[in-house]
């Protein structure tokens, strides 16, 4: 598949007017629309999806269609719901997709709504989008007024409202039942599954909430069909994805690529490699939350879910961070921590205390107080959050820390004067204690 | 029912059933916890009781599990025990570990899971840990300390779904987190402490038993709460004959695991410093101290047989005292001229939840009895034919103006109480009884319900035990032979009442017993 025909989702990118719907409309836009809503059943286009292997782009990558296949069939409201919360750190290609193509993502999510039966459509924005949220308003006007929503849309008795939503600036909003208690009205914080959302979700009532990238991915499958978006991509990352790439490459920015593209091809060719004779240090893939890789690992990976996970990180939001040579990775990760420490929600107690623990200990090292003690110590805070919360934040933090550790370990070590005496420890330790 | 399999052993428990309550089954104590609460919704949030369950790969939390036929779980693994000991670990960096003046120590689950699970040495110094505030008064009954919280939001639920009022909330996010009231806002409804109750640690203790006693120190009695008709179970909390605090006793017939706040505060009647430690007797105008002996000489010209004007009673007393009391009135003053309690005496607001209007214990026993409800016109009308008169519990005088002038106009007013009142202040002779903190008793609650009270604390100095001053009485009266001990009165009012032969007043079951009474009234025999 040649590269250049991979402008699934990046067709108007760069482009002053993209998000009109004049010009959407001229580039064959809602044409996939009225093709479902004429043609096609809603679990039509959800077999559509299923057999087209989207997978979620939001990190999670779980498959689209299946997710859809949760709904459960009683007649009763469903809710649709379009993540665009966009707030892992390295992460910005939503906000790109948003800023030029606002109408691509309408178009999918009215086709998925209608997939899954829904008559409600939140886009929940990012509150720090400020601009976004009113050029996403305006996209929504115009497909009100061309009547690509509302009360009977395209005369085929479809009917969908869509409500743009801002949230008030919590990461942790990004997760889909934080996100759902967020427009409820309550404290921005995950639920505790099960009932997952498929089955109880906004209003107690079935509700999916999908990624912006995911659904915008959505009108090609409905216009091309299954097997042309499996074309793109592998065997089981099917299709193309969006990488936001920062730090110091020749051309940073928001990139469509087919999945299982080799990250070597893709960082010498699209990126043009390294700029201000910096040298590449570490990758971290897939937004701040995955595990790092080394250069040399990042050299030998594919940029699909499979061969990132055998390389022991995930693909996630398609965050790219590049980062060189010249990067003192103890900051790095001291910014990452502090990120996640502000972050959690506080609900879950390791999540909660372990993401201030892990901030204050780097910070310490950071300090030239660390003693030889604190490596160890990092290493069992991680024990005691990853896997163990309702929600992946407490591993979000724990990936990135473990790996730092274990592949930049000579750096953290550098932090720490062998001979500083260690810090007193309680006499109530274990051994000492009176029985 | 699932048939499963926890650390090796095989359980059959009815579908649905939590696998937290399951696993307390095979175990014998419940797995590690904060969050959880049988009462409340699950939060599954203190993430301390993960288990292992065959073919999932995470650990998970067995408060928000179902159990499933097949499921092998293993809650005492090295895994599980390892989670458990680093989750413990994260509630502990940043508390502030103050057991010793902590009010909650000797009753707080993180003691007690630390010695359980925990047993590691401390990694976090003192000015490594996030500090809050601390001692900070949220409403008239409940302080908080925000640094010893670990955030289980027990309270925070208990004000959302069990009283509905929502004061508390979680503010601020991340390890900033803090239980808190709305500005401006106080927990003030009326079921407040048992957030105090249901804290596991001591964040949110009460006002009133705080630095009064270490818990340690502390014996149980399990009571019956005299405040209204609800008749919640509780326990009495006491040392050296001092009542310290009242805690709600499960009952899921009665009260579930709550009280309200009200009743918390009834102890303090037991130790009031008006109550009666020897007889009175009025002497030149004057109530005077006196022995038993004294104030029996003064009675005898009182309580003839036929004499009085007026007896008395009150819905505050036990069932078997009541039973008595109807013996002596009858004795002493004829049937018609016998009243069970001043009508609407004991009347005020109540709530859908625990409190009654009606603040006295014991009127289904009255209305059993057949000892009716008298206005207090028509008590100073019957007051007015002259003579003496009985007045047992409670207050009247302070009741009704009239009332008070009719008994102060009596021809001698006996009063047996607990404590010197308007009422016991008007009479010639008084008698020192005893609170229900200090007797054993019955009393029967709105649902018919007889339950048990038992003795916690001793009399004050010369007072005595209710049930055996009106035996005595009766004996002076000539009226034959009286029980010789409560368990013997116990079964004399089993007959009176025409309870079933197979109900023992002296053996109830522990949620107490409704009787089936097909007449509505049981038959009230005459002694």
């Amino acid at each position: 598949m040649s590269r250049t025909a991979c402008r699934i989702l990046s067709a108007r990118f760069g482009r002053k007017d993209g998000h009109l719907l004049r010009v959407y409309e001229s580039e064959g836009g809602y044409r996939a629309l009225r093709r479902a809503l004429a043609e096609m059943s809603p679990d039509q286009v959800r077999e559509a999806v299923k057999d087209s292997g989207l997978r979620g782009r939001g990190g999670a990558g779980f498959p689209t269609g299946v997710k859809w296949g949760f709904v459960p069939q009683g007649g009763g409201p469903v809710y649709f719901f379009v993540n665009a919360d966009e707030s892992e750190p390295g992460t910005f290609k939503d906000r790109y997709l948003l800023d030029y193509d606002p109408h691509l993502m309408i178009e999918g999510a009215v086709i998925s709504s209608y997939a899954v039966r829904s008559g409600l459509c939140f886009v929940y924005i990012r509150g720090e989008f400020g601009w976004l949220v009113d050029r996403v308003q305006r996209a929504v006007d115009e497909a009100y007024a061309a009547g690509y929503l509302g009360p009977n849309i395209l005369g085929s008795g479809y009917a969908l409202e869509m409500i743009v939503h801002k949230g008030a600036g919590a990461y942790i909003c990004g997760e889909e039942t934080g996100l759902i208690n967020s427009v409820e009205g309550t404290k921005g914080q995950p639920s505790i599954k099960p009932p997952f959302p498929a089955v109880s979700g906004f209003l107690g009532k079935p509700t999916i909430v999908n990624n912006v990238e995911t659904v915008a991915s959505v009108p090609y499958i409905i216009n091309e069909g299954a097997a042309a978006y499996r074309a793109f991509g592998t065997e089981k990352s099917a299709g193309t994805k969006l990488w936001s790439v920062s730090g110091p490459v020749q051309r940073p920015g928001v990139y469509e690529i087919p999945l299982g593209l080799p990250f070597r091809e893709f960082f010498h060719e699209d990126l043009g490699g390294m700029r201000d004779g910096e040298e590449l240090k570490a990758v971290i893939v897939g937004g701040s939350s995955v595990p790092v890789l080394t250069a040399a690992e990042a050299m030998a990976v594919n940029l699909d879910y499979e061969s990132l996970a055998q390389a022991g990180t995930m693909l996630g939001s398609g965050g790219m961070i590049i980062i060189p040579g010249s990067a003192d990775m103890v900051e790095l990760i001291q910014v990452l921590m502090h990120f996640y420490w502000d972050e959690s929600c506080g609900q879950c107690t390791p999540c909660r205390e372990g993401t201030g623990w892990l901030h204050r200990i780097v910070k310490r090292l950071r300090k030239g107080q660390g003693v030889p003690e604190d490596l160890a110590l990092l290493e069992k805070v991680t024990q005691g959050m990853a896997g163990l919360t309702i929600c992946p934040l407490a591993d979000a933090a724990v990936m990135p820390m473990q790996s730092f550790l274990q592949k930049f370990r000579p750096e953290f070590e550098a932090l720490i004067h062998e001979t500083a005496a260690p810090r007193p420890r309680s006499r109530w330790s274990r051994g000492e204690r009176e029985s | 029912m699932a048939r499963l399999t926890i650390d090796g052993q095989e359980i059959e428990v009815p579908d649905g059933t939590r696998l937290f309550d399951a696993c307390t089954q095979v175990r014998g104590e419940p797995l590690p916890h904060f969050c959880y609460h049988p009462d409340l919704s699950i939060a599954g949030v203190c993430r301390l009781c993960q288990v292992e369950i065959e073919g999932l790969p995470k650990l998970t939390i067995a408060c928000n599990t179902t159990v499933k036929d097949g499921m092998v779980v293993r809650t005492r693994s090295p895994r599980v025990q390892e989670a458990a000991q680093r989750i413990l670990e994260m509630h502990l960096i940043n508390h502030p570990v103050d057991c010793p003046i902590c009010d909650q120590a000797g009753e707080c689950a993180l003691q007690d899971q630390y010695m359980n699970y925990g047993l590691y040495s401390a990694e976090v110094e003192k000015a490594d840990k996030v500090h809050k505030s601390k001692a900070k008064v949220i409403g008239p009954h409940v302080i908080l300390d925000q640094e010893r919280c670990v955030l289980c939001s027990r309270c925070v639920r208990f004000c959302a779904e069990i009283t509905g009022t929502g004061e508390l909330g979680i503010f601020q996010r991340g390890d900033r987190a803090e239980i808190d009231v709305a500005p401006g806002g106080e927990l003030a409804n009326n079921y407040s402490l048992n957030t105090v109750d249901i804290c596991p640690v001591g964040a949110l203790t009460s006002r009133d038993f705080r630095f009064q006693k270490r818990v340690w120190l502390l014996r149980s009695t399990p009571s019956i709460c005299p405040g209204c008709a609800t008749g919640c179970n509780v326990r009495l909390d006491h040392e050296a004959g001092r009542v310290y605090r009242l805690k709600p006793r499960r009952n899921d017939e009665v009260n579930g695991p709550w009280m309200c706040d009200l009743g918390r505060y009834i102890y303090k009647c037991v130790h009031d410093e008006k109550r009666l430690a020897s007889p009175l007797v009025r002497q030149e105008g004057e109530l005077r101290p006196a022995t038993w002996r004294e104030a029996a000489a003064h009675l005898g010209g009182l309580l003839a047989p036929g004499r009085l004007s007026l007896a008395l009673a009150c819905a505050h007393q036990t069932l078997e005292e009541l039973v008595l009391f109807r013996r002596l009135a009858g004795l002493l003053a004829g049937s018609d001229r016998v009243a069970g309690t001043v009508a609407g005496v004991d009347l005020r607001q109540g709530d859908a939840l625990l409190l009654d209007a009606d603040r006295a214990p014991n009127r289904r026993a009255l209305e059993w009895l057949g000892l009716p409800e008298a206005r207090p016109d028509e008590l100073a009308a019957r007051l007015g034919a002259g003579g003496p008169a009985l007045v047992y519990g409670q207050d009247p005088a302070a009741a009704d103006a009239a009332l008070a002038e009719a008994l102060g106009a009596s021809g001698g007013l006996v009063y047996l109480g607990t404590h010197l009142n308007a009422t016991a202040r008007l009479a010639a002779v008084v008698l020192p009884l005893s609170t229900w903190a200090e007797k054993d008793g019955l009393f029967v609650n709105r649902q018919g319900r007889i339950q048990p009270f038992q003795r916690a604390v001793a009399r004050p100095q010369d007072a005595r035990e209710d049930w055996r001053v009106l035996a005595d009485l009766l004996a002076a009266a000539r009226a034959g032979e009286q029980p010789s001990g409560l368990a013997a009165l116990r079964r004399q009012v089993a007959a009176e009442l025409g309870l079933p032969g197979e109900i023992d007043l002296n053996d109830l079951p522990a949620a107490g017993l409704v009787p089936d009474l097909a007449a509505g009234t049981p038959a009230g025999g005459e002694s």
